[in-house]
């Protein structure tokens, strides 16, 4: 029961803080599907950091991967600009600019893996090896019976979500930045009016949106796979679509969506291995969460919470 | 004269693109230590375009051109479901899934049935249309019954089609060695495996016809038939459709009926013709990459031909490119990505080069 | 000289590809005085004052604010020398409260832990209650824009410009959206703002709103200003004629009419929306062959769901509709188009067209699937040139280039011209017609009425849905007078004064009770005295100088009808004649 938990939990964390990208660039009006792709190169940018930052410190630091943290999420913002020259600058179809952001980030992260790798560390690898992080145990508050096991063997990364979320959150219903960002998925033209430049916000929002799935990558990268490679993209992004999607646009019930994404697929790992299944039964254990949106949307698509002007380019000339 | 015009006009923009892209991965490939023109040159070899220095038994240009052409015949199924979609106002974002499970319902039904040719190709074929026409219908029937955004139900069923099928195969049809679906019969096969000709072995790709067929088919939908008629109103306005009669429900259900049956035959041709087998867990990116290329296309059906085999021409010469020109085959999705990159903005471009044009000849009439 | 006025507009020259927007242009506007912009669509009022308003800069002449000259380069930069403007599309964002939407972009700010800044929302929801009291415009801070009605979302939009301080306040069309009681208020609301010291501009093509409320009025014509009036000596017949350019006709030629069968059969009709709210409620009514019906009503009272139900676009919930004896209540679109329905919608540029389609392919919008068009599924281009051909000819529509034309970049009097094209060519039994002539220049709305009716003479059956009350009353041989989704008075053209259309559509006439009434049937009396006209079948009447006034009102319709200015009735006329884009410029 407690590793249902453990796992679901670190797993559900960096995909809820992808999510949240998704809500902040969605919310601001702009279709946002490449999670993925910002995800992804946002990890490329981290554990290369953490690659190179490695030798100077020694075997058992934590160091490199609090610079890869960082660096993922400024790789990942950097790269969302991608994505902002699109879709604002040449106003190109959101939908399309998403999928084309994700095949340019895995085209790029394959190629530049392996060209850093020949480069700089002499070596023909696809992949960035990075340490798995340490987990730690909080005294005392991990005995509570069930809920003890939120508080072990927990990455520090999970710490750093569920802080970045709440800031996250605060910006979104708190200050005039968010304000703006949301009245931008709404009407943009009231914005305007109000003498704001949606465009510049919805800039913020990419941006924003890149740094989280930057951050969301990493975190992945650094618990379930030990490395980085473009094998990364196994669907995260689009899971936490999925999510979002599911959580009707808000952050709280976003992080219930990720929550359930995350129990589903541990307690279905456990199930498997508890009853002997041999391991490819694990595959049908992962179409739970997309089975459950779309039986979700069969359901409730009428109340559907989508912001109004998504999708929709903001054209300042047009009345 | 005025119908050259139209084209070129409907050409010049792409062409911009990938001259651009081309320019801009050869600084790269120049930055990186090797010599873009020969990188290129590469590429052409690589396809059976141009002549390589020296050929092994059994091969010729050939044999490259034709395994080429067995490569890029299931993109110009994807492209074209696409497009097919893309017109009647719809994104089809899951034609790898469409693919995957028309591909793997045929082989499991043909492929491991020990059918003879005659019988198992067209079954093949049948097979790949009705389970892809199946996937995209549901699709539609999501749309328009329950008003789920169709990016949304693909990019689910997408990865649904993916892990359930990549756990059959785990469990019943998996290949211990290749960890891959065991082999189809070849006699179910829809390219002909190195097949003798005069003193060559090549792969002969029978879908290619198909797909030739497809693409004027696809041409005279839209042009000439009322279907295409009201496909094509129902993508530029739903509800100016509904007003002239049209049932638009209906019509986007067929829409996207066709276009999964596109994406089925791109996905037998690929998993019975060119591959053989399927990988477990793995979603090609054929589909997606078919957005683009129908993009650079400019979703017609004709213009799809030569991006298709553009982009092909670019991931099927990677590897001589790295024996030869030293220059990493990843580089082959860049330089794709980079065009692409740059037709998602074309629409943006043309509407800009229009937008002076008109105001060009505004002053004109003014000065007179 | 320069100080006497707040604003000056000195010399303004505006042009856009394809037109003069503004031809040499002077304004000039005296401090807490009530300024009208009158014109027709198009003449160039709201390009002026976009100009003022920085959101386009003028190719030549200057524009002074308090005397001092200045370059407006933005809404902002308009928002800080005191102007505000409410557009005619609101500004708002739906899911946000009252108080979110006044105050942003300026909101009050408190330091949450003595250094992160967050949104005050109860300092803005009670700034906002104490600016809506001190204003007496009555908003409720946190209700949410989406759940309350068009006229609050309004005087939302004043409130912004208030709360910006604005001096300067330009109403743009202000009353298109309202009904006749929201605009007596709206009409308050502005005099009070008068009275507390602000300069009004009020750009509107409605007389009578002029002269109830403006001390001043410049009448625009195609680009160029004509005279600047003082509003108490002018009558409004003058400033009619000055706006049209030219003397106002008010007759169609209309022979009487002559009935024959029945052709439709509307019987106990319910609607519902997709709110599930009854918008149409127990409609009964028939119309005959040579018989023009029009349905009168303020927008939104369930007129458009009536024609949209007989088109078969909306569902019907219970009752029959009856085509040449033939039930179709439950018949597909298509099935009611070949049974002998044309249709002319309200929203020509969503259902009445394929914005993206050729005009040729859009003028076989009803009839691609039919020969010569269409053979075994196979479409012949021949067929739909030929068919473009003739109609752009007949029907005189203009267009880039011809048949193979994008219909999107045609003008909207050309959209409509082949939408009407259309859709006579069916020759159907019965033609519906909603709002024909929205947006439309005079000699483009004569047209249209000539034609609709021809076609009555043809032995049509005629349905007129028009909000325009100049129209109905110069068309129609019979009218109908709808009000909150019910029918009101069936009665033959002849037999009602445009007073008392107006009464039935605001429901006076009905119910005598509620509070709101009396202020209502109040202006229906006033009215009433004043006009003393009543235009009858035969046409004009006497009523002379404020009557003509009127009929421009609705863009020059004209009409017979002359009647009272005042009246309740009139009111309406223009309104909603346009709403959603179509308009100016």
């Amino acid at each position: 029961m407690n590793g249902i938990l453990i796992d679901g939990l670190s797993f559900a964390l960096p995909l809820f803080i992808m999510a949240i990208g998704g809500i902040y660039c969605e919310k601001s009006g702009v279709t946002m599907l490449a999670v993925e792709g910002l995800q992804g190169f946002g990890a490329f940018v981290g554990a290369f950091a953490a690659v190179l930052a490695a030798g100077g410190f020694s075997g058992s630091s934590q160091v490199p991967f609090y610079i890869a943290i960082l660096c993922a999420a400024v790789g990942g913002g950097l790269f969302a600009l991608l994505h902002a020259l699109l879709c604002l600058r040449f106003q190109a179809n959101q939908v399309i600019s998403g999928v084309v952001v994700n095949i340019m980030a895995m085209a790029l992260t394959a190629y530049l893996t392996k060209l850093l790798n020949r480069l700089l560390f002499g070596a023909t690898s696809d992949k960035f090896v990075l340490t798995v992080s340490y987990r730690f145990t909080v005294p005392g508050l991990s005995r509570i019976p069930l809920l003890g096991a939120v508080f072990t063997n927990v990455y520090p990364f999970e710490v750093i979500i569920v802080a970045v979320a709440f800031v996250a959150w605060f910006v979104m219903y708190k200050t005039r930045f968010g304000m703006h960002l949301r009245a931008c998925g709404d009407n943009p033209h009231a914005v305007d009016a109000a003498g704001r430049q949606v465009n510049r916000i919805r800039l913020a929002a990419i941006v924003i949106c890149g740094a989280l799935s930057g951050l969301g990558g990493i975190c992945f990268a650094y618990s379930i796979s030990a490395n980085f490679s473009a094998s990364i993209y196994v669907g995260y992004g689009y899971l936490a679509i999925a999510a979002l999607i599911f959580g009707n646009w808000r952050i709280l019930p976003t992080l219930g969506a990720c929550l359930l994404f995350g129990f589903a697929r541990s307690g279905g790992y456990k199930l498997v291995q508890v009853l002997q299944m041999p391991s490819s039964y694990q595959d049908l254990v992962m179409i739970l969460p997309y089975v459950l949106t779309l039986l979700l949307l069969v359901f409730f698509s009428k109340q559907n919470g989508s912001p109004r002007a998504l999708g929709e380019i903001y054209d300042k000339g047009a009345r | 004269m005025k119908n050259k015009n139209k084209i070129w006009n409907a050409v010049k923009i792409p062409l911009l693109a990938i001259l651009c892209s081309l320019v801009a991965a050869g600084v790269i490939i120049a930055l990186t230590g090797s010599n873009p023109f020969r990188a290129y040159y590469a590429l052409l070899q690589g396809s059976g375009l141009a002549p390589k220095a020296a050929y092994a038994n059994y091969k010729s240009m050939l044999t490259d051109l034709f395994s080429y052409v067995n490569y890029f015949t299931p993109m110009i199924f994807a492209a074209l479901a696409v497009a097919v979609a893309l017109r009647a106002g719809l994104f089809n974002i899951g034609v790898s899934g469409q693919m995957l499970a028309a591909g793997f319902t045929a082989t499991v039904l043909v492929g491991y049935s020990g059918l003879g040719a005659v019988a198992a190709k067209p079954l093949v074929i049948l097979i790949g249309m009705v389970v892809g026409g199946l996937a995209g219908a549901l699709v539609g029937f999501l749309k328009y019954r329950f008003n789920i955004n169709e990016v949304v139900s693909t990019i689910m069923l997408n990865y649904i089609f993916q892990y359930v099928i990549s756990f059959l195969i785990n469990t019943y049809f998996v290949d211990p060695v290749s960890r891959q679906s065991v082999e189809v019969s070849a006699a179910s096969r829809l390219t002909l495996m190195d097949t003798q000709a005069g003193n060559l072995k090549i792969d002969i790709p029978l879908g290619i016809l198909v797909a030739l067929a497809a693409v004027v088919l696809v041409w005279i939908l839209f042009d000439k038939t009322k279907l295409g008629y009201e496909l094509k109103a129902v993508g530029f306005s739903r509800s100016a459709a509904r007003y002239a009669g049209i049932r638009v429900g209906r019509c986007m259900v067929l829409s996207m009926t066709i276009s999964g049956m596109l994406a089925g035959l791109a996905g037998v041709t690929y998993y019975l013709g060119y591959m053989g087998s399927i990988q477990p867990k793995v979603l090609l990116n054929t589909g997606f990459d078919a957005i683009a290329v129908s993009l650079l296309g400019s979703n017609n059906p004709f213009g799809i031909i030569f991006s298709t085999m553009l982009i092909s021409l670019i991931s099927k010469g990677s590897t001589y490119m790295r024996s030869t020109a030293g220059v990493d085959t990843e580089i082959a999705s860049v330089i794709t990505g980079i065009i692409l990159l740059f037709s998602a903005c074309s629409a943006y471009i043309r509407h800009r080069l229009e937008r002076r044009r008109s105001e060009k000849a505004q002053t004109a009439k003014e000065d007179r | 000289m320069g100080e006497e006025y707040i604003v000056e507009m000195r010399h303004i020259t505006k042009r856009f590809p394809g037109i003069v927007a503004n031809d040499d242009v002077t304004i000039q506007i005296r401090k807490g005085e009530i300024y009208a912009l009158l014109g027709e669509n198009g003449a160039g009022k709201s390009t002026l004052m976009s100009m003022l308003f920085g959101m386009y800069e003028p190719d030549e002449g200057e524009i002074l604010i308090r005397g001092e000259k200045v370059k407006i380069e933005s809404p902002n930069h308009a928002t800080r020398l005191n102007i505000g403007m409410v557009h005619q599309h609101f500004k708002l964002v739906s899911n946000y409260t009252v108080a979110e939407n006044i105050v942003m972009g300026m909101e009050p700010v408190k330091k949450v832990l003595g250094c992160i800044p967050v949104v005050d929302i109860k300092k803005a929801n009670s700034d906002i209650r104490a600016l809506s009291e001190k204003y007496g415009l009555a908003v409720n801070p946190t209700d949410v824009i989406e759940n309350i009605n068009v006229s609050t979302q309004q005087r939302v939009e004043i409130l912004k410009m208030l709360y910006r301080e604005a001096e300067i306040l330009i109403f743009d069309e202000p009353t298109a959206v309202l009904t006749p009681q929201e605009i007596d208020f709206l009409l308050e609301i502005i005099k009070g703002l008068r009275e507390k010291g602000k300069t009004i501009i009020l750009i509107t093509h409605k007389l009578e709103e002029i002269k109830r409320i403006a001390d001043r009025c410049a009448i625009l014509n195609r680009g160029k200003l004509i005279d600047v009036l003082d509003v108490a000596e002018t009558s409004t017949r003058v400033m009619a004629n000055l706006m049209v350019g030219r003397e106002v006709s008010f007759e169609t030629e209309k022979k009487p009419a002559d009935f024959g069968k029945v052709v439709l059969d509307v019987s106990n009709l319910n609607v519902f929306n997709k709110q599930e709210f009854q918008v149409v409620k127990n409609v009964s009514f028939q119309v005959h062959e040579g018989e023009i019906l029009a349905i009168a009503g303020v927008a939104g009272n369930g007129q458009v769901e009536i024609a949209d139900a007989i088109a078969g676009l909306m569902p019907v919930r219970s009752g029959k509709i009856v085509l040449n004896g033939e039930d179709i209540t439950g018949a597909s679109i298509r099935e009611r188009t070949l049974k002998g329905i044309s249709y002319i919608p309200e929203d020509r540029q969503n259902y009445g067209v394929v914005m993206d389609f050729t005009l040729s392919e859009n003028l076989a919008l009803k009839n691609y699937f039919k020969e010569p068009f269409c053979r075994k599924g196979m479409l012949d281009n021949r067929a739909f040139e030929e068919n473009s051909r003739r109609l752009i000819e007949k029907y005189d529509i203009r267009s880039g280039q011809g048949s193979g034309t994008v219909v999107r970049s045609m003008s909207g009097g050309n959209q409509q011209k082949a939408i009407v094209g259309r859709e006579i060519e069916l020759a159907s039994p019965l033609m519906i017609f909603v709002q024909p002539t929205r947006g439309l220049d005079i000699g483009a709305i004569e047209n249209i009425h000539r034609q609709m009716i021809a076609e009555r003479d043809r032995g049509r059956a005629i349905l007129l849905i028009s909000l325009e009350l100049d129209e109905i009353m110069n068309c129609a041989d019979t009218i109908a007078v709808i009000y909150n989704g019910e029918l009101q008075k069936i009665a033959s053209a002849g037999s009602l004064t445009t007073n008392q259309v107006g009464e039935f559509m605001m429901g006076v006439r009905q119910k005598e009770t509620e509070k709101s009434t009396a202020g209502k049937s109040e202006a229906g009396k006033e009215a009433a005295g004043k006009s003393a006209t009543g235009k009858g079948t035969a046409g004009k009447s006497e009523a002379g100088k404020e009557a003509a006034g009127r009929s421009v009102t609705g863009k020059g319709t004209a009409g017979k009808s002359e009647t009272g200015k005042e009246a309740a009735g009139k009111k309406v006329t223009g309104k909603g004649a346009e709403e959603k884009g179509g308009g100016e410029e």
